[in-house]
């Protein structure tokens, strides 16, 4: 693409200042990464945007929120409760939506997501780094755990096509993919947490047991792991059907390709052919449904979480919209859109490697 | 046109009776056909058999069964099948097995159960003594009633089976529970009407609330879904079909609603749009669901165009309309239909997703609604109890099970790719 402008740019000498700029604007615009990350940025910051207006038409304020606490807790008057909780806040409520906006926009050009307001001196960015490991791991761990043994038995469906194996496969797969993850979360809860006592609901609240050291020691990591298993198990549950069944769909239309019925007649070793010319080209579309649902696992965790009681983004964005707390909602609502458009990008650049055809016929 | 009138003359009889034999006669034809065509999906069978179960359930049952909204005190998180039972003194026991056995008797009902509204058409025939719940304030408890059982000083009293449990097999009081043991025996079990899924923290029959809490939230999900694949349809094959600006500007759009947190924006919306009308949230959730449906009816819209049938109507110069609805429409609209059914589902979890969060409306009793309750009621935590968030579970469960079984069956029955199975 960048060979086909060069001559132009020979033909047309920039003469003025501003046209060589306009014509490097041209040159970056016409090299597909640059675009592609320009538009990236573009729309996280489009996102972030219009999500800043919606948070602050939401009725009530933090001041109000917490007012209205102080005002049933204490049974003080309005005013006085009112002056207690303004004096703590470094929120101005009648500073115009405009100003916050231009305010938050020039502290994240230096990346600063500011303070949260309903708990002053605490960095937004400080709390994300402590919430955000957590949902990364669980969500990471299921999705992972989910995509694997999505394929494996996706494949497997397609080659016993037909078969009882298959049928029994498929039901299942349809089954676990219809009912809603929170409803698998509740299910998980009630029937085996409750109605057979297989667990302690209560003890595996929160992200590991308040009696460990963090660090790389048995008792914080099995302690991590415990907490971690019901959402992971929940992810895993709710997100497997989809890949099998995609899996096969795309399996079964590789298997009908010419490639692979001539390994086959080259003799080649039935698990090569599985695993070189059949899992490896019938994988490349889910890899782009795979970063799709990054940011749908990512959006659901808010129920999980709450239900598990598993301090992630999630539970930290649902307690930071009960309270309005506008800077902290705002600080996760730009992790949550970046890490959508950046997996997003990641698909779209990362495709051309995976697959050579896209790649050739994306420099035609 | 002259020769059509003069047949029309003679025809018109006959027409008249052939349209109104024929258009019910087609249509049986056609959902015969579709019915033996599915039925030989086992999966999609099942499915459709669910889905027809859920409309009876949902849509017609409501009208039979009332709304049960009388808390009863006594039947406060009733087990499955639990129910009012009689209780006489073992002395009456082959006696007084029923209401009719015990007329110009004294029979004790505590107030504020379910009892008295069970005995109101007998009070004419026997006497009604009236017990108080709680026997912490003044007059006489549910204790007293049974006391007053065992000395004969009443004939039969109505008890719900699960205060038989509470009050006579786990008594405290080593006195009372061997005048109990001894002296009352429950001579008919299955007097009252049957609490089928128990009864929920105000002793009100789950089973009614199930009837009754599904159709406004399946009418909820199917309006979102409605919206959804309607605005995804018309901007994905407007963008396919005109190309250009008109595509660039949707397909932008697209991009930048996809890239939203959905669930999480939804949250925010819940808040700032307090909702008095739940099929309101299924506006807004169809309204927000479009963009991925979107992206894949415009890549078929995009296909079916270089098809050699629309190339031929468009060297034919018949319009734009014509192409999309006669040529390209009834080539997709099985995806469509499909595709419809799934957004059924998103919209289901997207909603009921909110109410479990406490964040939409609650004035309409759903499934969803007794989810709720009954997770903050912390029946969950109850074995007795948690048929009131077991239940809507299930409800929901097997709901969105149906519909994504029957959409895979059509899936099936429609992609000839996969009919043929490949083999």
């Amino acid at each position: 693409m960048v060979s086909q402008t060069s001559p132009m740019l020979e033909d047309a000498k920039p003469e003025s200042a501003t046209e060589r700029i306009i014509e490097r604007a041209m040159k970056i615009y016409q090299n597909y990464i640059l675009r592609v990350l320009l538009q990236a940025v573009l729309t996280v910051w489009a996102v972030t945007s219009f999500t800043f207006i919606l948070i602050r038409l939401m009725p009530g304020n933090p001041i109000d929120v917490l007012v209205e606490q102080i005002l049933v807790q204490e049974g003080i008057s309005y005013e006085e409760a009112y002056a207690r909780v303004a004096s703590s806040f470094q929120f101005d409520p009648d500073a115009s939506t405009l100003d916050q906006y231009l305010d938050w926009l020039g502290d994240l050009i230096r990346f600063d997501l500011g303070e949260s307001i309903t708990s002053p001196g605490t960095k937004v960015i400080d709390e994300i780094a402590r919430f955000l490991p957590w949902t990364v791991f669980a969500v990471g761990a299921g999705l992972l755990i989910s995509f694997i043994l999505g394929i494996v038995l996706g494949m497997a469906m397609a080659y016993y096509r037909n078969s009882p194996l298959d049928h029994l496969l498929s039901l299942f797969a349809s089954f676990i993919t219809g009912i809603p993850n929170y409803i698998w979360g509740l299910l998980i809860v009630i029937i085996l947490g409750i109605q057979f006592g297989l667990f302690n609901v209560g003890q595996l609240r929160g992200t590991y047991a308040s009696d460990v050291e963090i660090g790389f020691n048995y008792p914080f990591i099995s302690s991590a792991l415990a907490h971690a298993a019901l959402p992971i198990i929940t992810y895993v549950i709710s997100t497997l059907g989809g890949w099998m069944l995609n899996m096969k769909s795309s399996t079964m239309s590789v298997l009908n390709e010419d490639y692979v019925n001539v390994a086959e007649a080259r003799g080649l070793r039935d698990s090569r052919i599985i695993s070189a010319y059949v899992g490896r080209n019938a994988m490349l579309p889910l890899f782009t449904q795979l970063t799709i649902s990054i940011g749908f696992v990512l959006g659901s965790g808010v129920v999980i979480e709450e239900i598990f009681v598993y301090w992630g983004l999630g539970h930290y964005l649902f307690a930071s919209i009960t309270t309005r707390d506008y800077t902290s909602m705002q600080g996760v609502f730009l992790i949550l859109t970046m890490t959508v458009v950046m997996a997003n990008v990641l698909a779209d650049l990362g495709y051309g490697l995976l697959d050579p055809r896209v790649r050739v016929s994306g420099e035609k | 046109m002259t020769r059509k009138q003069k047949t029309s003359d003679t025809l018109a009889n006959d027409s008249l009776t052939a349209i109104i034999l024929e258009i019910p006669l087609n249509l049986a034809k056609a959902i015969w056909g579709f019915l033996v065509k599915i039925s030989k999906n086992r999966s999609g069978f099942i499915g459709f058999l669910g889905l027809v179960a859920y409309f009876i359930l949902t849509f017609i049952l409501p009208s039979f069964i009332p709304f049960d909204d009388e808390a009863n005190l006594d039947e406060i998180t009733g087990p499955p099948g639990s129910r009012i039972q009689l209780a006489v003194h073992v002395d009456n026991a082959d006696v007084y097995q029923s209401l009719e056995d015990l007329e110009g008797r004294v029979v004790g009902v505590v107030t504020q159960t379910g009892g008295p509204s069970f005995i109101a058409p007998y009070e004419d025939t026997l006497t009604v003594e009236e017990f108080r719940w709680s026997s912490r304030r003044t007059g006489p408890g549910i204790q007293a009633a049974l006391t007053a059982l065992a000395n004969q000083e009443i004939d039969a009293m109505l008890i719900f089976s699960k205060s038989v449990d509470e009050v006579i097999t786990n008594q405290e009081d080593p006195d009372l529970k061997a005048l109990f043991d001894a002296n009352i025996v429950i001579s008919n079990p299955t007097l009252g009407p049957r609490h089928w899924l128990g009864s929920d923290t105000q002793g009100r029959d789950i089973g009614s609330h199930i009837v009754h809490g599904g159709r406004i939230l399946i009418l909820t999900a199917v309006l979102g879904g409605v919206i959804s694949t309607g605005i995804a349809l018309v901007f994905g094959s407007l963008g396919a079909l005109l190309g250009g600006t008109v595509d660039n500007v949707l397909t932008a759009l697209t991009n930048l609603i996809l890239a939203i947190p959905r669930f999480p924006l939804l949250v925010v919306l819940a808040g700032l749009i307090s909702f008095n009308n739940t099929l309101f949230l299924g506006v807004l959730i169809g309204v927000l669901g479009w963009p991925a449906l979107m992206r894949a009816i415009r890549a078929q819209v995009l296909s079916l165009r270089e098809r050699d049938f629309v190339e031929a109507a468009q060297s034919l110069g018949l319009g734009m309309p014509h192409i999309m609805f006669r040529e390209i429409l009834p080539n997709m609209i099985s995806f469509v239909i499909i595709n419809f059914i799934f957004s059924i589902t998103f919209a289901m979890y997207e909603q009921i997703g909110l109410v479990v969060l406490g964040l939409a409306p609650i004035s309409d009793y759903t499934w969803g609604v007794m989810l709720y309750f009954g997770r903050t009621r912390g029946t969950l935590f109850n074995s007795d109890g948690a048929s009131m968030a077991l239940s809507p579970v299930m409800a929901i469960a097997l709901f969105q099970v149906c519909l994504v079984l029957f959409a895979r069956a059509l899936e099936e029955l429609f992609d000839p790719r996969l009919r043929s199975g490949l083999v």
